[in-house]
């Protein structure tokens, strides 16, 4: 397996994928649910994201998740992701702001729809 | 025939057993979803099969990219697109320089239902994407422009059908495109695909000039010269000798080193050419002569559209000129000419300066469709700049067109000016991307948005592509931008002189990459330069050519 | 082992190959299998011999034993049984099929209706292979 990225200081590692019904992002979160807001993810150390990554692989077929890696982020409320990719995973493409992840997320805006 | 011929100009209308097909190959697909979701079928074999119809896992969600072949729809197929982003993404598509439609925000769910809605107006995804033979591109001025030599667009449906769920050609080391092109002017940038076809006629029917190996990517490469002059009855036995040497000797072990273009580089163009030679040598030619019979049953399934304009047309379209300067601007960038003389052709850009390049929403597209019905016998075409073609508009009505245009918010003035900026998705949508590309595509836009100074600049081509994949052609660009990824942060590479057609030629790397916003000054202290040095009506590139990178670079480099 | 026929012509159950280069030394039997990276050519001569012929998938993506089999039907010229072994999917049964494979070594736990599906799917191809007129 490919050696786990390794977060600096003030920083935490989350875990995401993308879920294969829809290929929307997700994050992982309390009881190893996965979640659409980067809100509800789960903060790992370094040492903890291993086994917690080994372990959500092992579940991705059951989970029907695709593509699970670790992502680092700032450990603040929420978490915010170090690199511009996944700051536009967690929040939307900036191209469009009518697009944004944080003011609706998905799942709530397609029941309108 | 189940339509009326007059329903769609420009492209093949389909017989029964085409629409059967698409059917078959949506069950097929449908029971591929069925064994990925019962675990039957891993990710890892599910993906290319995926990507054969089309499906790529992007950043945000799947993308379908739906096929236009050579490029033309007519305006039921539109409005379906339409409905399609209304109903399965976020009401809008993304026109790309393939020739294809994108969409990005589906869901894996819906896509055998969102291909059945596209069979029903006889579209499909098959071949968008994958190490397949990809959907055949040509001309946006096919059957159109004054300077054709021949209509490319029957040979095109020909390869179109003949590549179709090929058995052999579906598991190629790398994808694999063709474009072709019955013009003098190269508008389909032969030499930068897999195979690039030149249709000519010729004493005793149509002649192809094919050129082999050119390709963008990592490894930007200008196609060689083949063939001089293909036969029409071996086109396909020709194609077929190709792809035959290809699937068997194109490296499998290396991704990057997968496509024909490092092939033909590495035993070179002689050696390839004998190994063609060699195949064609010891094939049945009857089983793969292309016959005058056959060419003639596809050819029939094209409706011609009737030209007919009232003789004052083009006097009337002077004084719609000379009435409104407005219009006249628009006229001048955004038309091109046609065959007859009543008749013109109106490219419609998809580039509002400030706008995201290629993307309309639902509601332009409907309105589109609507106007193409009245202006264009409900022909469409798609180019490879992501802008749209009307193809035969009276010249007498080319101002009701201009206001129906305006009216949907696609009337910009700027086609093959400086704001015209061709762009991939970038980082905000690609899952490959190492930076973004649409907003820095916005701000040049918006900088040299001002119709006064666009017409001023004159042709200038700027290309955009998010990483070294070159979905944004960033190589052929007068100005090439490629985003690349400097410790974690987007920067942008400077390229300057590139070219996709006949003077086909590839961009110098300017030096070290820029910051966004250092990026977009260094294009206008560029541009600048060029307008402060240039020579009465000399282009850019022969500016570039006179005076050197190196002076260029200075200029860039400036302030930084 | 499973079989999976594709063509109508019984499978060679009780042949068993042996790799070409290992043949040539030994002439064993006439059933052979090769690997993907052999130009069919260097069998010309001994295609006589032969009654097997199994071509092998590294992986389902890696295509160049389709050309393998379209080369031994059409220049070849050879009449022999052809299979597909290794990593193979059933959705690519009708290309098998088209290309002039006759059998299949079924990958282990394969579903046998998933490939005779597929192998019935379409009603009419858009070419001709010299191996399986349309
Ligand atoms: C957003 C998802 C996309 C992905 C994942 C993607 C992927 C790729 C990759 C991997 C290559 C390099 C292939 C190689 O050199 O072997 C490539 C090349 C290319 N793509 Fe894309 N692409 C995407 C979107 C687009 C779009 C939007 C366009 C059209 C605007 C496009 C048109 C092209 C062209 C023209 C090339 C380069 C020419 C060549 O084949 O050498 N792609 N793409
Ligand atoms: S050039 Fe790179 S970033 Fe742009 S669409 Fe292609 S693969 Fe994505």
């Amino acid at each position: 397996m490919k050696r786990l990225s390794r977060p600096g200081e003030g920083e935490i590692l989350l875990l995401t994928a993308s879920r294969l019904l829809d290929g929307r992002i997700v994050w992982l979160g309390e009881g190893d649910h996965w979640h659409e807001s980067i809100a509800e993810a789960v903060r790992f150390t370094y040492e903890e994201a291993g086994p917690a990554l080994e372990r959500a692989l092992a579940e991705a077929e059951q989970k029907e998740v695709v593509a699970v890696y670790e992502v680092v982020a700032r450990d603040t409320r929420p978490p915010e992701p170090v690199t511009t990719r996944e700051a536009i995973r967690a929040h939307g493409p900036s191209v469009h702001p009518d697009f944004s992840y944080d003011h609706a997320p998905v799942r709530e805006k397609e029941k309108v729809g | 025939m189940t339509q009326p011929a007059s329903r769609s100009v420009g492209h093949y209308q389909y017989e029964e057993r085409d629409r059967t097909f698409l059917q078959e190959r949506i069950n097929e697909f449908e029971g591929q979803v069925r064994r990925r979701l019962s675990g039957e079928l891993s990710e890892e074999e599910f993906k290319p099969l995926r990507l054969m119809n089309g499906v790529y896992l992007q950043l945000h969600a799947y993308m379908l990219r739906v096929a236009i072949p050579y490029g033309v729809l007519d305006s039921r197929q539109l409005h379906r697109l339409a409905d399609i982003a209304a109903r399965y993404d976020r009401n809008y598509g993304h026109f790309t320089t393939r020739q294809n439609i994108q969409f990005n925000w589906i869901a894996l769910k819906d896509v055998p239902t969102i291909l059945r809605e596209l069979a029903e107006v006889d579209m499909h995804a098959i071949q968008t994407s994958g190490n397949c033979i990809r959907n055949v591109t040509s001309d946006e001025f096919a059957g159109a422009a004054k300077d054709e030599l021949m209509d490319p667009r029957i040979h095109a449906e020909i390869v179109r059908q003949w590549s179709t769920l090929h058995p052999e050609f579906t598991f190629l080391p790398r994808k694999f495109k063709i474009a072709i092109s019955g013009s003098p002017e190269d508008r389909v940038a032969a030499r930068f695909h897999d195979i690039g076809l030149l249709a000519r006629p010729g004493e005793n029917g149509p002649l192809f000039r094919l050129f082999v190996g050119g390709g963008l990517g990592r490894t930007p490469v200008v196609g060689q010269e083949l063939f001089d002059s293909v036969k029409e009855e071996d086109l396909i036995a020709t194609l077929e000798a190709v792809l035959r040497v290809y699937n068997a000797f194109g490296r499998r072990d290396n991704l990057y080193k997968a496509r024909i273009k490092i092939l033909v580089q590495t035993i070179g163009l002689e050696a390839f050419r004998k190994a063609v030679e060699e195949e064609l040598a010891r094939m049945d030619r009857a089983a793969y002569r292309l016959t005058s019979e056959h060419v003639a049953q596809i050819r029939a399934r094209f409706a011609l559209p009737d030209l007919k304009a009232p003789a004052d047309a083009a006097d009337v379209l002077e004084q719609h000129k000379k009435a409104d300067p407005v219009f006249a601007r628009w006229v001048a960038s955004n038309t091109h000419p046609h065959q007859d003389e009543g008749h013109i052709c109106a490219v419609i850009s998809l580039k509002t300066p400030g706008a995201i390049p290629g993307d309309v929403t639902a509601e332009q597209m409907h309105g589109l469709a609507d106007l193409s019905e009245r202006h264009s016998f409900g022909e469409v075409r798609v180019t490879h700049l992501q802008n749209l073609v009307f193809g035969h508009v009276r010249k007498d009505q080319l101002h009701e067109l201009w206001q129906g245009l305006k009216a949907l918010g696609l009337a910009a003035p700027n086609v093959g000016l400086i704001s015209d900026i061709v762009s991939c998705p970038g980082l905000d949508y690609c899952n490959l991307a190492n930076a973004r590309s649409l907003p820095l595509a916005q701000k040049l836009g918006a900088r040299f948005g001002d119709a006064d100074l666009q017409a001023e600049i004159g042709a200038l081509s700027i290309h955009m592509s998010g990483c070294i994949n070159a979905c944004g052609h960033h190589h052929v660009g007068n100005i090439g931008l490629l985003g690349v990824d400097k410790r974690g942060a987007e920067t942008y590479q400077i390229l300057l002189g590139g070219d996709a057609g006949e003077n086909a030629a590839i961009g110098g790397i300017l030096g070290p990459s820029f910051a966004e916003d250092e990026a977009v000054d260094a294009v206008a202290r560029i541009v600048e330069f060029y307008l402060g040095q240039r020579q009465k009506g000399e282009t850019f590139a022969a500016m570039l050519k006179r005076c050197g990178l190196k002076a260029f670079k200075e200029v860039a480099y400036e302030t930084v | 082992m499973k079989l999976f026929d594709l063509s109508g012509r019984k499978p060679l159950e009780a042949a068993s190959p042996v790799p070409f280069a290992e043949w040539k030394e030994t002439r064993q039997g006439t059933a052979i299998s090769l690997a993907p990276d052999v130009e069919v050519e260097e069998l010309r001569s001994h295609l006589g011999s032969l009654t097997l012929i199994v071509l092998e998938f590294p992986v389902f993506r890696d295509g160049r034993a389709f050309t393998q089999a379209r080369s031994l039907r059409e220049y070849e010229g050879y009449e022999g049984e052809i299979r597909a072994s290794g990593h193979l999917l059933p959705d690519q049964a009708i290309h098998f099929r088209r290309c002039g494979f006759d059998s299949v070594v079924l990958p282990d736990g394969a579903n046998v209706k998933d490939w005779e599906d597929q192998l019935g799917r379409y009603q009419f191809y858009y070419q001709n292979t010299a191996v399986s007129p349309v």
